[in-house]
């Protein structure tokens, strides 16, 4: 027994000096470094033509766009590469004139060459970012008649070349160093990336973080307040937040559920409102829609069976608001003057939507199936269609869930295996030009595969969108489009959802913004 | 003894091979990688340019041959998602995981150790049942579990230890003390059986009837021979280790070759699974085939 016991003490006293090791290592941060802690690095890519829209989070920091914006998503001439840009009178030639004195970090002069270099680049074949094609299209030519002036030449009469260049979508409009990339070639640029933006490369471990370093002093952010900012991957929530509260590190991505825990705890809580709409649709058929969603009474129907105020408080948390318009994205309706009235709310009214499906022939109901899966940022996507398929059986609707990732579903959508089907995304909320090219794949016949309304009435107007040359008309269109898309029901907008962010206690005023895919720590790093 | 070598060398080749054509057609059956890599505004244009040049628009058949050419010089081609060459992030990830499995062993041999010599020697009584219990537990809790409580209680609310990442020692003590609690029941139990053998057989009997003090008989005579089939299986587990670390990497935001497999299989990375599946299976082969060939190991089992 005696030797037992001294055993175990032994073996106490090993795992002490273990803790006791642990303890004194790896303490603190410090002050000078921002740390933010995100759930994914998307693709990892440090090279703006491959990463993707979600690379932007840190990318932004990295490298200056052509065209600045501000955090609520407004192009700003004090926020990038251009300090004003001009149209001709036909709207086929933009052009930008160019901030002196921006140099990369290897000290390399930013030239119009260097813009003609990144966009040409940025929009060429192998760039997978979200908007490379429709430029691809647009973009006839571009002209560097002087160091400071660049333009930009279309085939057709536009308006949205500055807003398609600006950091309000993807990262086609990222400026990046002809010099340094023809000299050391696509490889090692994206591996030791050059920018001009405030921050400075310094060091990526895929799988674990990205760290970059401050330049001495930026035009856009003044002499940035941290010397070091760094990305960490932490997938797991129960982690960042213990990371936070360690004080390991000051910013960290949120999910609605953990809100209170954090914030009882005293933590500041920045909300991204309406971050994303929480839509569904059918999938269409290779002839366009099918019954029986086919039939307008039947979608009315539909929508009029969800409690959107339920699913936001008991599935969300609280941290949504219900969604009238189908692909609604609202952060678009104020620059476009659309008005989402209290009489667009879908009211959850059973008796009406039964009265409708036995109009359209269908009083015991149909089967369905509804595509199960969760998506990145949506942890209760599961939970939510099967709350939907819930409320629908109340119709009589027989819905088979359909339990796969999201590839798969999006491989039924795009082939149209599965028509008649329902699917749903958190697409991520954006102005009106992102919200514009989102409803030219996914509300246009002529975007075949994607598309998921099939309304020649809409194809209408989208088409002339790209075309006109007066924002008025732009404007009147898009409402237009918004309206039609309610009125006839082409989708199920369930909820806005709100994103939370957590930051460490003394961290300063954050203005998370509206941008899409950017959470502009631009504020949180300015020294000005 | 050659014959027998080049025997199994041939068996674990035709188990590679075999393995990789599984591999390389399952990871494919799970769907096409362009769905996640390209935006939802992409179009068939832009599919087409993606798929042309990560080298997806070529047949099934050619893709698999080239990919085991180059794969038997050690390249194992471009991640899809990183756009890096996966040998390059294989050599990055695997020194992790290595060094957790590492710290994991000694974690679980802390453990099993004085778990296993107290159950042996305290044989049937409160302190071997509590042995044991200690060791189950460690197998039967949900590894996410554990890795979740210790992240949730010990790092965020005591803020006794590193929540994840690494940076430095203290950060290997979490998820060393998860990944290693877990093989702690194995090896315990194999430790107190081999005790209770030897300090049942002749040479510990007469050890005793000689005089010899009792903790020189457990410690010198009974632990160095109970050691063989604990050695051995140490061996085993390890490479286990270093390959079902996912779970215990994804918590502790370890990036090691367990979470690099994770985002393979996440984002349909064809290349990555196929290189990390193909590198720990040939790990595991290593590790059996020197199992197998080692004579003491042999006379042991």
């Amino acid at each position: 027994m005696k030797r037992a016991t001294a055993m175990a003490r032994v073996f106490l006293l090993v795992l002490a000096l273990l803790g006791m090791m642990a303890v004194g290592t790896g303490w603190a941060q410090p002050k000078t470094e921002l740390t933010i802690a995100l759930s994914s690095f998307a693709t990892e890519v440090l090279d703006p033509p491959l990463g993707g829209h979600l690379v932007k989070y840190y990318l932004s920091m990295i490298f200056d766009y052509l065209v600045g914006t501000t955090p609520d998503g407004q192009p700003s001439r004090e926020g990038g590469i251009a300090t004003r840009w001009e149209n001709s009178p036909d709207f086929k030639r933009w052009t930008f004139h160019l901030r002196k004195g921006v140099k990369f970090h290897n000290g390399d002069e930013l030239t119009s060459e260097d813009v003609k270099f990144s966009i040409m680049r940025n929009i060429g074949k192998r760039s997978t970012t979200g908007y490379a094609g429709p430029l691809r299209t647009l973009i006839q030519d571009i002209e560097t008649p002087a160091p400071d002036r660049v333009v930009v030449v279309t085939k057709e009469p536009t308006l949205i070349i500055p807003l398609y260049l600006s950091r309000s979508l993807s990262t086609e409009g990222m400026i990046t160093p002809k010099k340094y990339i023809e000299s050391v070639g696509d490889d090692v640029f994206a591996r030791k990336p050059i920018g001009s933006g405030p921050y400075k490369f310094v060091e990526q471990v895929t799988g674990s973080h990205i760290t970059l370093t401050a330049g001495d002093n930026h035009w856009r952010i003044g002499t940035p307040k941290y010397k070091t900012m760094t990305f960490r991957l932490v997938p797991e929530e129960t982690t960042r937040i213990a990371l936070l509260r360690r004080g390991e590190v000051d910013v960290v991505e949120l999910s609605r559920e953990r809100v209170k825990d954090v914030e009882k705890d005293g933590f500041p809580i920045h909300y991204r409102r309406e971050e994303s709409i929480l839509t569904m649709w059918w999938v269409l058929g290779a002839d366009g829609r099918v019954p029986p969603a086919k039939d307008k009474r039947v979608r009315e129907a539909l929508n009029l069976a969800l409690d959107r105020a339920e699913i936001a408080q008991s599935i969300f948390g609280g941290k949504a608001e219900p969604a009238a318009v189908p692909l609604g994205l609202s952060w678009s309706f104020k620059d476009v003057g659309f008005k989402q009235t209290p009489d667009m709310m879908y009211p959850y009214d059973l008796p009406r939507a039964k009265k409708l499906m036995a109009d359209a022939g269908f009083a015991s109901g149909f089967n369905q199936d509804v595509y199960a899966y969760q998506l990145p940022g949506l942890p209760e996507g599961k939970t939510m269609a099967e709350a939907v398929a819930g409320y629908w059986e109340k119709l009589g609707i027989k819905s088979r869930l359909i339990p796969v990732d999201y590839p798969a579903f999006r491989k039924a959508w795009f082939d149209r295996s599965a028509p008649g089907a329902v699917g749903y995304f958190n697409i991520a909320n954006r102005d009106w030009i992102g919200a514009y090219a989102l409803l030219e794949k996914q509300a246009y016949s002529a975007s075949k595969p994607s598309d998921t309304v099939n309304d020649p009435e809409i194809d209408g107007m989208l088409s002339q969108v790209m075309r006109q040359t007066d924002r008025e008309k732009i404007n009147a269109l898009m409402r237009n489009v918004y309206t039609r898309l309610r009125s006839e029901h082409l989708g199920v907008p369930v909820v806005y959802l709100h994103s939370p962010y957590a930051t460490s206690k003394n961290l300063a005023k954050w203005n998370v913004g509206s941008v899409m895919y950017d959470l502009f720590f631009d504020q949180l790093a300015s020294g000005k | 003894m050659l014959r027998f070598v080049a025997a199994r060398l041939l068996q674990s080749l035709i188990a590679l091979a075999i393995v990789s054509v599984v591999v390389f057609v399952l990871a494919r059956a799970t769907g096409d990688p362009l769905y996640l890599i390209l935006p939802m505004s992409a179009s068939q244009e832009d599919f087409d340019n993606a798929r042309r040049y990560l080298g997806l628009d070529r047949p099934y058949v050619e893709q698999y041959l080239s990919f085991v050419g180059r794969a038997i010089t050690g390249d194992f081609g471009v991640s899809l998602r990183a756009r890096r060459p996966v040998s390059e992030l294989i050599r990055e990830r695997l020194p992790n995981s290595l060094k957790l499995a590492a710290f994991a062993m000694g974690v679980s041999l802390a453990m099993a150790f004085p778990l296993g010599i107290m159950a042996a020697v305290k044989k049937g009584t409160g302190l071997d049942r509590a042995a044991q219990v200690i060791s189950v537990l460690g197998q039967s809790l949900p590894t996410f579990w554990v890795a979740i409580l210790l992240v949730e209680f010990v790092a965020g609310r005591l803020q006794w230890l590193p929540a994840g990442g690494i940076a430095g020692f203290s950060s290997y003590v979490l998820p060393g003390f998860t990944l290693g609690w877990f093989v702690v029941a194995g090896l315990m139990r194999l430790l107190r059986s081999g005790m209770l053998e030897v300090l049942d057989s002749e040479y510990v009997k007469l050890a005793r009837v000689k005089g010899v003090a009792e903790r020189r008989v457990i410690w010198l005579h009974a632990l160095r021979n109970a050691l063989i089939p604990v050695v051995t299986f140490a061996g085993i587990y390890f490479a286990i280790l270093v390959t079902t670390a996912i779970v215990v990497e994804t918590v502790f935001a370890w990036p090691g070759i367990g979470r690099l497999a994770y985002e393979g299989i996440s984002s349909r990375d064809f290349p990555v699974i196929q290189a990390v599946v193909l590198t720990t299976v040939v790990n595991l082969c290593v590790d059996c085939l020197y199992a197998w060939i080692d004579p003491r190991i042999r006379y042991a089992r």
